[in-house]
């Protein structure tokens, strides 16, 4: 497998996709190493004393020499450095609930270790290399996933992940975090052992710089938006199939149309309707039908303005991926004597603003998708389809599933409200505004999972439906994308299944349907997923 | 061995929860005998007929119904196995069961007495039903959670979990008695709101004991934090006449009856303190809404059509709104307490608020962060409850090709709740924390002044009910001295509050 090397600049959401889910190997770039060692050695500097401020005295910095949060005015001696750092990340592993999913507890460590090898934290290459150690060797640290307030920064969270890789040997094992070692759970300290990975001992600001940034928000919100880009294509599917099978009228999706109202999701998305359609014999043939419902008709609209919605939200990912979340951090380039800069790049609020906006708009995906679902189950709408698509015996047909997939819409939106909107005071008011980012994420992430399910469901009530049409009029040709994701649902319908069993299977034909209808439509416009 | 003896009439949530937690359960003999009399009337009223009418809704079939082909039962169940996600624990497909159990067993349903005895009987056997969590929108009641325990049931496949492991269905049925349902217990079985009300039940049950520690963590913060007494003066709360403000009142004066560090010599304190008989005898008000509303239903004919009174009734029984919206409003109550508590949490922390204490609550501050990250785990929790609290029941989309166009969205709302009631419990075990850690300085006497060097007083006693709340603390955590790994705190304290160990009574979550 090829190797990804990550030095805090060009890493990107699908290779983040591919390390967190598909174990890619890491390794830290050597270029990285100059920067790195560059503010490692200010770092050092403040750290033994020899950096005096204007009394002589050695020069504070925030994190390195200070109490943290509301306590930077205490200074810290120089012989308790370390164990400040030790300090931190015990007292800060404050997480609870059940553990974030593993592969966004490894995107959560690769995102930190490509922050700090930017070379803005000041921390040794081996801290970098000790993280990508505990990735290829599939050593994932369990971390809860509630309790942050993503500001400054995922603190618990990124804590938990020095417990499992800075403890000492005299901790107890109940003390060394927690950690997957294949399938099984272990403390970190019988994980390190299996993975044959060395504990670290922090040095000088590292517990800082281990967990000072927005990554599990991050981790959570970049993979939500991975998969999310993925369901806009397989919306846009799904909805192709449902408007033929309801022999819809395509005029709505002509060029001139949305050239008269340029928003570039729409444009796309139309476009993408009229590939995935071309060919079909089912569309514009009822006679005198001049436009369709909605949920049919405005297809673009809707699923155009997600479209927007996400290249927003990757633009702001992309940022964050490859972004130096520190505090303080160390700018060598500047003339000034002291390197280290006390800011709030920690802060949580530009990924927990996007997630909102994610989480926003795909719901509204799913909740379009499932008006097209009632259409299709309801006789009086459907356009001489069965009712209830029910076509094998007694029964109530998919009816059931069109309630599921009201149920996942509403809870979508019961999930709707916006966590970066709240703010609570923290650290004695030091820390008086927060952005809830971990938990717009962790919103996010949830609703795309719903939003999976409703497409899922009209995709198999979509297929069956094409499959009456076509026992019907068995010359009917269908469109060119419709047809290839048809052929794959119509290998999956099982007779015997109950509508739940119907549908669990269908998640995991997601990347056959969306290359097997890519290859029949070469042309169709996806949204960026590579920079 | 103990058991509950179900009636129909009179289950209590604390049955529901004990059931969940394993207890038996036993059909009491007049509920078998009326159940017995309302089916010979369901018989009497040309049942098969009135049916078939439904039936042919139902089953887009109209054949005679009262025995009916396997095959139209099996497609009756099957096609309602809906439903997406993560199964629901085992404990609450015991509630399920159980209340679905009680509805039948109110002899409204026209059902047989076996019909009820095959749930009981599974439930004392131990099999439940593998159903997923999500998908309900609890309006012809929780169709596809309680079609996926009659399919089970009437052995026409699924999976189960029995005391031998996850078995298909006729394996996991194999060693009790034969059961073929009529078509109206079948429907019976399916149809209302039944998970809405059986995680209602239990999160009533939860929701109780979390109010009440909550109270008595808010006796041991208020001698921390040397609070004024007047504000749980049971005269003023009973000059406003809030239930259940004047309830909290006299709790919190029974346990501070003897305290000698609150005394109304200080000024007024803030509202997270001097409102809290407000705050949580308001919480205390809605829980008893919920809980009556719970109660109702518990106990209520959830389901359509009735036999009452030898008539039949089709009416919309089953429509999950009145759960719904009390859960929705529980939701909101719960939200309050764990705001205020986080509050609480904030002040206890803070060097200037808590009344010359050191920030954190650690002596060797700086080096050490003592509980500067406790308070942030409270208000991420608090912060997510509000956004949990946001009601499910104002939603409806329309289901059923336009027969069922108003949905409750119960399930959903009753979901949520529980989900806030595990919040609830770390917050107010941050609380609990922090409030023993500060309790530790006034005990030795110890405050510190603005420079944050400690002077010692005269040593002081807790009241005697907080020196207990506070005892039971020490126990499962230590007092902090230099920074430990917080989470192991977090997690011991939340389990005794989860256990109920600061109550006079313990009992599993």
């Amino acid at each position: 497998m090829p190797k990804l090397k990550i030095n805090g600049h060009d890493l990107s959401l699908a290779q983040l996709a591919q390390v967190a889910r598909k174990g890619l190997p890491v390794s830290l770039d050597p270029a990285a190493l100059g920067e790195m060692n560059r503010s490692l050695a200010w770092v050092s500097q403040a750290a033994s004393g020899t950096l005096r401020d204007a009394q002589n005295r050695p020069q504070a910095v925030y994190g390195i020499n200070t109490g943290f949060g509301s306590l930077a005015h205490l200074r810290i001696p120089q012989k308790d450095l370390l164990k400040l750092q030790r300090n931190l990340i015990r007292s800060h592993a404050a997480g609870v609930g059940e553990p974030a999913p593993r592969d966004v507890a490894r995107a959560m460590v690769l995102l930190r270790a490509n922050a700090l090898a930017k070379g803005a934290s000041g921390c040794r290459p081996e801290l970098v290399e000790r993280l990508l150690a505990l990735l290829n060797a599939g050593c994932d640290p369990i971390v809860p996933s509630q309790g942050s307030c993503g500001s400054s920064g995922d603190l618990a969270p990124l804590a938990h992940l020095g417990l499992l890789l800075c403890h000492l040997p005299e901790d107890p094992d109940r003390e060394t975090g927690e950690a997957w070692f294949g399938a099984e759970r272990l403390s970190g300290r019988e994980a390190l052992a299996k993975a044959k990975i060395e504990t670290l001992p922090l040095g000088p600001k590292e517990g800082l710089a281990l967990t000072n940034g927005a990554q599990l928000t991050t981790a959570f919100a970049a993979l939500a938006l991975y998969d999310a880009q993925r369901l806009i294509r397989l919306s846009e599917i799904a909805a192709a199939m449902s408007i033929e099978a309801l022999r819809g009228v395509t005029r709505a999706f002509h060029p001139a149309v949305h050239a008269m109202r340029p928003y570039p999701g729409a444009i796309h998305c139309a476009a993408n309707l009229r590939h995935l359609l071309a060919g079909s014999t089912l569309t514009d043939t009822i006679d005198g039908k001049v436009q369709d419902a909605y949920s049919l008709r405005c297809t673009p609209q809707i699923i155009g303005s997600a479209r927007d919605a996400l290249t927003h939200v990757q633009a702001q990912i992309q940022v964050e991926l490859n972004a130096a979340t520190d505090n303080p951090v160390i700018c060598m380039d500047v003339p000034e004597d002291i390197k280290a800069f006390s800011a709030g790049l920690f802060h949580g609020e530009p990924v927990g603003m996007a997630s909102d906006y994610l989480r926003m708009a795909i719901s509204e995906v799913a909740s379009l998708s499932e008006r097209r679902l009632y259409r299709l189950l309801s006789a009086t709408l459907s356009v001489d389809l069965p009712s209830s698509l029910a076509t094998n015996g007694p029964g109530l047909g998919l009816m059931g599933l069109q309630t599921t997939a009201a149920a996942l819409v509403s809870e979508n939106k019961s999930l709707g409200w916006n966590a970066s909107l709240d703010s609570i005071p923290t650290c004695e008011d030091q820390e008086d505004h927060v952005a809830m980012s971990t938990t717009a994420a962790r919103r996010a992430a949830e609703v795309v999972q719903n939003v999976t399910w409703v497409i899922c469901i009209e995709l198999v009530a979509a297929a069956r439906a094409l499959s009456c049409r076509i026992k019907d009029d068995p010359s009917i040709q269908l469109g060119c994308g419709s047809k290839a994701a048809f052929s794959i649902l119509s290998q999956h319908q099982n007779p015997q299944a109950v509508p739940a069993e119907l549908i669990e299977g269908i998640p995991a034909l997601i990347p056959e349907i969306l290359d097997a209808v890519s290859a029949a439509c070469p042309e169709l416009q996806d949204l960026d997923q590579t920079p | 061995m103990s058991a509950i003896i179900l009636t129909g009439l009179d289950l209590s949530a604390e049955e529901v929860w004990a059931v969940s937690h394993g207890e038996r359960v036993l059909l009491a003999e007049s509920a078998a005998v009326s159940m017995r009399a309302n089916y010979q009337d369901w018989l009497d009223l040309g049942a098969p007929d009135v049916l078939a009418g439904k039936e042919a809704w139902l089953l887009g079939a109209d054949e005679e119904c009262r025995a009916p082909s396997a095959i139209r039962l099996r497609a009756f169940v099957e096609s309602h196995c809906t439903g997406v996600g993560k199964l629901l624990p085992e404990s609450w497909v015991r509630a399920l069961m159980l209340c679905r159990a009680n509805v039948l067993a109110s002899a409204r349903s026209g059902c047989r007495p076996e019909a009820v005895q095959l749930l009981l009987d599974m439930l004392n056997a131990r099999i439940h039903p593998k159903v997923p969590a999500q998908g309900s929108v609890g309006a012809a009641g929780d169709l596809a959670p309680l079609a996926h325990v009659a399919r089970v049931a009437f052995r026409l496949g699924g999976q189960s979990n029995c005391p031998k492991g996850t078995l298909p269905a006729h394996q996991a049925m194999a060693d009790l008695p034969d059961f073929t349902p009529t078509p109206k217990e079948a429907l019976s079985y399916i149809n209302g709101a039944t998970l809405s009300v059986a995680l209602g039940a239990i999160a009533i049950v939860r929701a109780e004991k979390l109010l009440t520690s909550s109270e008595a963590v808010l006796a041991m913060t208020m001698e921390a934090v040397l609070a004024q007494k007047a504000c749980i003066s049971v005269v003023a709360l009973e000059a406003r006449g809030h239930r259940g403000g004047i309830q909290v009142a006299k709790t919190l004066n029974k346990a501070l009856y003897d305290s000698e560090l609150c005394n109304d010599s200080r000024k007024p304190d803030a509202f997270s303190i001097r409102c809290a008989p407000s705050v949580l005898g308001a919480a205390r008000d809605t829980l008893n809404y919920a809980s009556e509303t719970v109660h109702c239903e518990l106990n209520g004919a959830c389901d359509n059509p009735l036999v009452i009174d030898g008539k039949l009734i089709e009416a919309g029984n089953f429509h999950g709104a009145p759960i719904g919206l009390a859960m929705d409003h529980l939701k909101v109550a719960l939200t309050q307490v764990a705001t205020v508590s986080e509050r609480r949490s904030f002040r206890l922390t803070h060097g200037d608020l808590s009344g010359s204490l050191p920030s954190f609550l650690v002596e060797d501050r700086g080096r050490n962060s003592g509980f500067m990250l406790a308070q942030y785990t409270a208000a991420s929790l608090a912060s997510e409850c509000k956004g949990l609290a946001m009601p499910a029941t104002v939603d409806t989309i329309p289901t059923g090709q336009h027969h069922e166009d108003h949905v409750s969205m119960a399930p959903i709302a009753a979901r949520a709740t529980l989900k806030i009631l595990d919040a609830l419990s770390e917050i107010i075990s941050i609380e609990a924390l922090c409030a023993a850690q500060a309790l530790d300085f006034r005990l030795e006497g110890a405050f510190f002044n603005a420079k944050g060097e400690k002077q010692i007083g005269p040593k002081a006693r807790a009241a005697s009910a907080v020196k207990r709340t506070h005892a039971i603390i020490r126990k499962a955590s230590k007092r902090w001295t230099i920074d430990r790994v917080l989470h192991l705190e977090l997690q011991a304290c939340a389990t005794l509050i989860r256990q109920g160990k600061l109550l006079e009574e313990p009992s599993p979550w």
